[in-house]
Parts: structure tokens; sequence; C-alpha cells
């Protein structure tokens, strides 16, 4: 049995624990403009980071922004994941399909169609001027990047969801209106408190996509909108520095995992009670 | 008084009839059991009562309110589901107050009427535990906890019983009836196990189909069923079939068979139930050798090969000395019974005699 493991595991070692180990290897070098990088155990990198006020605004921004998409696909994907749970019949095979359909287009292409959309000479602009209205700034803003994030991360929180409300009874639901509880009742007493491990999964998943997020936010919002991924992948591609860059990753990496954890071990102290 | 009344009951889905046209009356403090194979009808009965099925003709009378058109959590109904539909991230005191809770009892007076009910279905001091602690039994107390709590002025039990093991069953169905006419519930019942109905019922509706097919007390239905449906739903019965001769003769090809009256010449079925046919080793009307014989410890089973087919007879088992003691397979045998043993009833599956 232990054999079947094999191939998943070599692909993951190789794939991404040596990876992340160069990377954390890389993240302790110096570096320097001519040579690139210089051998060296130093926590130079990190002290930078922490010390400029520039990345503090940048993983504001990124928390900010992950947190409230999240916030958002949790309200938005609730209803959706409890209608798709408790569908039964024919449509129930389709609508999941349909739930999955937008991850079969890439980000890029999909912010593409953002841009055309809501872009200063886009459709809904153009069709405003041409009403005799002015035109609204709707691209290049954090607003945009959100509504972006959450239509590429409401599919895996709605999937999340009904997979966990489809474990509850459907006739724990009816006893609870037959003991007299209205349908919000029910929704509050029985309903949200059992898809509580769902919550915490969904947004656990889609609070790591959002962090790490970097299509959406590059073409949505702009050169002077900046979240974490894309100030990474500055350092690797545009200045050439692996070293800060690598601390950077790691940074992203480590308050992404902190608060992840954080947020599931505070959810199940609710549930477990 | 809390009567419910059943007014032309029907449910359709599509062209399909689940529920035809049920007219039914549970009186105050009886328990009406629902019997019928899987798919007959009597669940979606049930639960249009409680208001989970909206019918699509007929009325439903709680109490003299009409509440056809009542959502279920303003339905007088206390309901035991199959499977208990418990609350599993409560404790049994939350599960067993949330109707009062929903009632908005005041906190004061729920704390003693919960642990009243706890200890009507012998579960005090289990108030704390959650309900993944209990066993199977133990659940099922605690649904009817949280159900009669709230002095429900219809108690619905669907099938509460059928996820218990055999012995517990037995147990449970007594606690239930005991509990039920104690409190003078007025009680609707749905099983497809025919013993808990016989056992636990002041009346019994056979279904079958959607349609009705006999109400009446168990005796009356096992005793003198309606049809062959009935008759072959409810216990074990040899049928044969024939055309009445003379009244308390049947014909049955070369063999005449006694019968309870009849008009000669009618054609029917003849139902006699195995255990009001006789059995002896020198005399008797229908001859016949011994096929199988299945030992149940108090009763045994004899199936004897007759001219008029085979014949099912159960009889206490024989005594030591008995002449019936040593039969075996291949043995003759000679079979007998009481006219009034042999109920005629329509050939027709589901017919009313002529």
């Amino acid at each position: 049995m232990a054999g079947l493991l094999l191939p998943a595991v070599l692909l993951v070692f190789a794939m991404m624990v040596a990876p992340m180990a160069l990377l954390f290897r890389y993240s302790l070098n110096l570096y320097s403009p001519t040579e690139l990088m210089i051998a060296a155990v130093t926590p130079a990198n990190y002290l930078a980071a922490v010390s400029d006020p520039y990345y503090w605004a940048v993983l504001r921004t990124t928390l900010t922004v992950a947190f409230e998409a999240t916030v958002i696909a949790l309200i938005l994907g609730f209803p959706a994941a409890y209608v798709l749970a408790r569908m039964q019949g024919k449509w129930k095979g389709p609508l999941t399909l349909l739930t999955v359909f937008p991850l079969m287009v890439g980000n890029v292409v999909r912010a593409a169609g953002w841009m055309t959309l809501l872009g200063n000479s886009g459709v809904l602009n153009a069709s405003l001027k041409a009403m005799g209205f002015s035109g609204v700034e709707m691209m290049y803003t954090q607003g945009a990047v959100i509504v972006g994030i959450v239509t590429v991360v409401l599919p895996y929180m709605i999937l999340t969801l009904a997979s966990v409300i489809e474990s509850i009874p459907v006739n724990a639901e009816e006893a609870a209106q037959n003991l007299g509880a209205r349908p919000f009742t029910v929704f509050c007493r029985v309903v949200l408190p059992l898809s509580l491990p769902g919550v915490a999964a969904g947004s656990a998943l889609v609070f790591i996509l959002c962090m790490n997020a970097y299509a959406t936010p590059v073409l949505l919002g702009g050169a002077r909108f900046k979240m974490m991924a894309p100030a990474v992948y500055d350092q690797f591609v545009r200045t050439t520095n692996w070293p800060f860059g690598a601390a950077l990753a790691f940074i992203l990496l480590f308050v992404t995992l902190g608060l992840t954890m954080a947020g599931s071990m505070l959810l199940q102290r609710r549930y477990k009670r | 008084m809390t009567r419910l009344v059943l007014e032309g009951l029907r449910k359709m889905y599509g062209p399909t009839v689940a529920v035809d046209r049920v007219d039914l009356a549970v009186e105050q403090g009886e328990l009406v059991a629902l019997l019928g194979p899987s798919g007959c009808g009597k669940t979606t009965t049930l639960r249009m009562v409680a208001g989970f099925i909206a019918p699509t003709e007929g009325r439903i009378v709680i109490g003299g309110t009409d509440v056809t058109k009542a959502p279920p959590y303003a339905r007088d109904t206390g309901m035991v589901f199959q499977g208990y539909a418990l609350f599993p991230h409560m404790t049994v005191a939350e599960n067993v107050g949330f109707g009062l809770e929903m009632r908005r009892v005041p906190k004061a007076e729920r704390g003693p009427r919960i642990a009243e009910a706890l200890r009507l279905v012998r579960l005090d001091g289990y108030a704390e535990r959650r309900i993944a602690q209990l066993s199977g039994g133990q659940q099922q107390r605690v649904a009817l906890a949280r159900a009669l709590v709230v002095n429900p002025g219809v108690f619905l039990l669907d099938e509460p019983l059928s996820n218990l093991d055999a012995r517990l069953r037995a147990e449970v169905r007594v606690e239930i009836r005991a509990l039920q006419q104690r409190l003078g519930l007025t009680t609707l019942f749905v099983t497809h196990d025919q013993e808990e109905a016989l056992t636990m019922a002041d009346r019994m509706v056979v279904m079958n189909h959607g349609r009705v097919c006999q109400i009446g007390p168990p005796e009356e239905l096992y005793e003198r069923p309606a049809d062959l449906f009935v008759a072959g739903f409810l216990g074990r019965c040899n049928i044969f079939h024939g055309t009445v001769e003379t009244p308390g003769i049947l014909r049955a090809g070369a063999i005449a068979l006694p019968c309870d009256g009849g008009v000669p010449g009618q054609a029917a079925a003849m139902v006699v139930r195995p255990e009001r046919v006789l059995i002896d080793v020198q005399a008797g009307l229908l001859p016949g050798r011994i096929g199988m014989v299945t030992y149940l410890g108090g009763l045994t089973d004899w199936h004897v090969e007759t001219d008029a087919g085979t014949v099912l007879v159960t009889r206490p088992t024989p005594t030591p000395g008995d002449r019936l003691r040593g039969l075996a397979p291949g043995d003759v045998v000679h079979l007998d019974w009481a006219g009034r043993a042999g109920r005629l009833l329509s050939p027709e599956p589901n017919g009313e005699l002529a």
C-alpha cells in the first residue's frame, strides 16, 4: 500500500520541497548588483523587508484584499452551496459542472475580459458616456481586484461548502421545523453550526488562494496597486534581487500559514465547545 | 381534545399518484398505524400531516383547525423521524429543550420540563451527554423525549424502530405504546413491519399503491381481511381459488372445501390462516403428504402437498408422545378446518367481494 504513495511523494519532493529549501537558502544570501548573489548566512533580507514601510503597505493591501474576498466568497457561496447540496435529480450534475466552469477559463483570460468591460474606454464606460453620463473609474482599484479575485475563488468555496452541507441530514432540518423553528432559525441553529467545518475548510482554501493571487492584481490592479505575489515576482524578474525576493516569498508564506492555522483553530474551538 | 382528520388527501407527482384520496380520522388518544409495502404512500401521508409535503388535494385538520396550508413549524405535531434526526452539535438536554426554546418557554421552566421528559424515557442523568456518546436505543429515546416535551397535539412516528436490532425493537415497541397510552397522545405511526402494527395499533390502515385497502382494529384486519392484498400482507395465508357450490362449500377442481357461507355459483378466493388448519394422521377432509417441516421452537410449520396445492399448517410443536411428533417428509396426513375459518374474498387482488 505504501508503494502507491511513492510517485506522488517523489513528485512533491522534487517539485515542492527541494525548490523551497533552495529558495530558503537564497533568502539568507546577499545581493550584489554586479554578481547578483553572494553566498552568506544573514537575516539582512528579512530585516530589510520588515523595516521598509513600502512592504508593510503591500502586506496590508494583500491581507485586506484576501480577507474581504474570503468573506464575500463565503457570503455569496453559502446560499449557492446550500442549494447545490440539497438539490436532487437530473439538474444536480449539470449545475455542479456549471459551478466549476469558471475554473476552465484561465485567470488571465478572465481578467482580460474584465479589462475590456470595466476599462476607462471599456464597454461599460463607453455606454455610460454614450448616454451622456461621465465615465466612472472602475479599473485599477482595490474594488476591481477584490471582485476579480472573488470570481476566481468562488467555485472553490461553493464546492467545499456543498460537500459538507450535503453530509448534514435533511431530516435534522425537518426536525427543527417540526419543533417550531422557522427557516431562518433552522439556518442559524442547525445548518450553520453543522457546516462550520466546511466554512473553516473553504475559508482557509480561499484565503490562501487570495493571499497568493498574482494575475488578477496585476491585470486589474495596474502598476501602482501592489500585492505580495507580484512584489515577489518583481524582485526575481525586474530587479533580479533573488535573495530579497526569496525573503519576501517566505514572509508571505509564514503570514498566510500563521493566519490560516489561527483561523481554523479558532473555528474548531467554536464548534467543539 | 385533539383529533386528526384527513379528508380526501391526495398527492400527485406529475402523472403519478403517490397518495390517492385518503380519508381517515384519528381520535383523541388513539394510535393508528399506516402499514404497507414501500412506495404505498404511507410515508408521504405522514409527511403531509407534518407539513413537509403539500397535498395536491384534500384537507388536514388538527384539533379542529385546518392546517392544510400551514408551514411545518406552525403545526401542532411532534414527530419522531426515521434515524431520529437528532442535532449532533447539541447535548441531550439541548436537543430535548429545542422545541421549548422555539415556543419561547422561559428558561426557568425549561429545565424541569426537560428533566421530566428525560425521566419519562428513562434517560435521567444523560442530560449533558453528547449525541455521539449514546447507543442507538438511547438516541431513539432522546428523539421520543424531544418530540413529547412540547405536548404535541398529534404525535407522528416515521418507522421509529427500523434502526434498532430485533430484541431492542420489541422492548421499545412496548415502551412507546405504554407512553402513548399514559399521555393519551393522538398518534399516527408509519411502519412496514406488520408485527409492529399489529401489536401497537388501536386501528391499522393497510395501504397499497397510494390507496387505503382497509381500516380497522388489528384483529379485524387479520381475521376478516377485505381483499387478497390485505390477507397476504398481514400474516401468512393459504389461498384456494374456486367456485361456491352450496353455501359453506367451495369447489376447487375435484375437491370440495369448507368455507364461510357464500352464494352458489360465485367465483371466489378462499383464505385460510395456517394456524386454523387442523392436521391429523388418521382422518380428515383433505389428504396430503408432508413436504417440508420447519421447527420454529414453540410452533412448527408443515408444508403439506395436497390435490388443492401446497397447504401451510402452523401448530404448536407437538409434545413428546403426540402422534404428530415424529412426522417426517413423505408421511401421509389429513387436513381439515372449520367452515368459518375459510374466508371468501374476491379473486381480484384488490377487489371487494361482489
